[in-house]
């Protein structure tokens, strides 16, 4: 396993963690708006939508990645001619065990949205969806791009999955390195340097989240 | 005077679930009224202006905007304004941000112009890129005040707004109310359980109790002369100790004709003692109103000379016991 090896592996795994974490918010941002404009105490309640949205997220959400992925795999074949052995087949599967997830955050985060503000817009005379677009994402903007450096750190975690549908990446080329190695894999150093990576990878988002999060809230700031 | 009405409340009713918060409440506002609505806390008062521009809905009664039923779109919306306690503004904006969204609702461009104008207005044209978190409450305060005045509303709801800041930031807010009615003709309606709020800059006030307006007039009237129990308790509370049963007082009227020292003239002249238990006063274009209750004389002889001597330099009173104070 030599460097070029090493970094194909790092770009499936951004590549599948990037993809996928887009698809993810394209779906679970509108349906954690959805979620919060028909709770209870939300912008429109709607008893039935909320219930039923809520169940398909619950759902989703209860199905473990791994049988997510063998669920798929039928669909994925359809959709992209192959469903195993290439970097993109594990997309599909990610999408969907992460866009409840991305819902549920998205909910929690527009939830926190001090509802004396929507009133005051309403006086103004906004209306439903200039609330949504004025009020509550903006207002929450900075707890938006915390719960995506959650989500993203979570999707890298679930990149793992991979390794069963022979779709690459680099943590399932950690788990390969071994298997091949199982003899004297803790004393190799290319072992640890993918496992450096991998935290650095992970340290990385979640920094950038965090210094990004803090940059954009001007409930606080920093002189 | 004909007065033109505004606003006009009609037999106003609204339950949450079994609990009546607003029972046949009727109000009319007239053009350029500073209207002050006071009640204990849970009286049903701030439901009654969320009920005014359309954040509360109500079960019955109508209410009438320039002679017209209001159907509460965003236009009616837009005359009828509105500042809160906690100021509502949007965190994540500028101070000339949060004031140009009122117009951004409704599409409006080139209307930076008329925000730093309303800044300035409001005194905060150095604070116009700051941002609310970096702004002191009063300051918050007028960058709400601003943002409601960009639709160019014809009414100012005020709900408890003064309610947060100290009193100096609440005298400060308003003086600046007051310049805005005067220089705007802008209607306000304020509500607040603070009396001395209400008392300083308002020329009508209703009481409401228990969901129902118990009392409702000019400002001077009700402050001088309330007659229901709840009123006077409003008016006096913490004044007048509930324990002092049938002690009798006398209650003097200032009605803006007097003019001397009154309790400094009548200790020295009729040489008897007094204790003052409830003054209240205000100037108003250099006269003085108010009212100052005094304990009677125990002794029925100097009780007799208080009451001739009154008589004698022409001073409104009256004689009352405390269970009617109260």
């Amino acid at each position: 396993m030599n460097f070029n090896d090493i970094l194909t592996m790092v770009l499936e795994t951004l590549g599948m963690v990037s993809i996928s974490g887009a698809l993810a918010y394209l779906v679970g941002l509108p349906l954690g708006i959805l979620l919060n404009v028909t709770s209870q105490k939300g912008l429109k309640p709607c008893k039935w939508l909320n219930f039923v949205l809520s169940l398909v997220v619950n759902v989703l959400r209860s199905i473990p990645c791994l049988i997510v992925v063998v669920l798929l795999m039928p669909a994925v074949r359809a959709l992209l001619g192959r469903g195993t052995g290439e970097w993109y087949t594990i997309i599909i599967p990610l999408f969907v065990t992460s866009f409840g997830f991305v819902a549920r955050m998205v909910e929690q985060s527009l939830a926190e949205v001090d509802k004396g503000k929507i009133e005051a817009v309403q006086s103004l005379g906004g209306t439903d969806f200039q609330i949504i677009t004025k009020v509550l994402l903006p207002e929450a903007r900075s707890s938006l791009v915390g719960g995506l450096a959650v989500t993203l750190v979570s999707i890298l975690g679930y990149t793992s999955f991979a390794y069963n549908i022979a779709a690459g990446g680099l943590i399932s080329g950690i788990w390969r390195f071994y298997s091949q190695n199982t003899g004297d894999y803790l004393s190799d150093p290319v072992f640890w340097v993918m496992i450096v990576i991998v935290i650095l990878l992970v340290q990385l988002i979640q920094e950038l989240g965090l210094a990004i999060s803090k940059k954009l809230d001007k409930r606080r700031i920093l002189e | 005077m004909n007065e033109q009405i505004i606003l006009k409340i009609e037999n106003l009713s609204k339950k949450f679930g079994s609990n009546q918060v607003l029972k046949n409440v009727c109000l009319e506002v007239a053009k350029g009224d500073i209207y002050g609505i006071l009640g204990l806390s849970g009286a049903g008062k701030s439901t009654l202006v969320r009920c005014i521009n359309g954040l509360e809905q109500f079960d019955e009664g109508t209410i009438a905007f320039n002679g017209e039923v209001v159907n509460f779109d965003r236009n009616y919306r837009r005359q009828v304004a509105m500042i809160f306690q906690q100021f509502n503004l949007l965190d994540q904006r500028t101070v000339l941000k949060n004031v140009m969204l009122a117009s951004e609702l409704f599409g409006e461009k080139h209307c930076q112009n008329k925000a730093m104008q309303l800044l300035k207005l409001v005194g905060l044209e150095d604070k116009v890129d700051a941002y609310p978190s970096q702004l002191s409450g009063g300051q918050r305060q007028r960058v709400a005040i601003a943002r409601a005045l960009m639709s160019d509303p014809q009414v100012l709801l005020c709900d408890e707004a003064t309610s947060a800041l100290d009193p100096e930031t609440t005298n400060q807010i308003l003086n600046l109310l007051l310049q805005l009615n005067r220089e705007l003709g802008l209607t306000i309606i304020m509500i607040s359980h603070q009396m001395n709020v209400i008392e300083q800059i308002c020329n009508k006030v209703a009481i409401i109790d228990q969901a129902q307006i118990v009392e409702s007039g000019n400002a001077q009237d009700i402050f001088l002369f309330p007659k229901t129990d709840i009123s006077k308790r409003i008016i006096y509370s913490g004044h007048i100790n509930t324990k002092v049963d049938n002690s009798k007082f006398v209650k003097l009227i200032f009605n803006g004709e007097i003019d001397t020292p009154i309790v400094a003239n009548i200790i020295q002249d009729c040489n008897i003692a007094l204790s003052i238990i409830y003054a209240d006063s205000k100037v108003v274009n250099g006269r003085i109103y108010g009212q100052l209750i005094l304990t009677m004389p125990a002794d029925s002889r100097d009780a007799t000379k208080l009451c001739k001597y009154l008589q004698l330099k022409q001073i409104h009173f009256e004689e009352v016991v405390a269970s009617e104070l109260q």
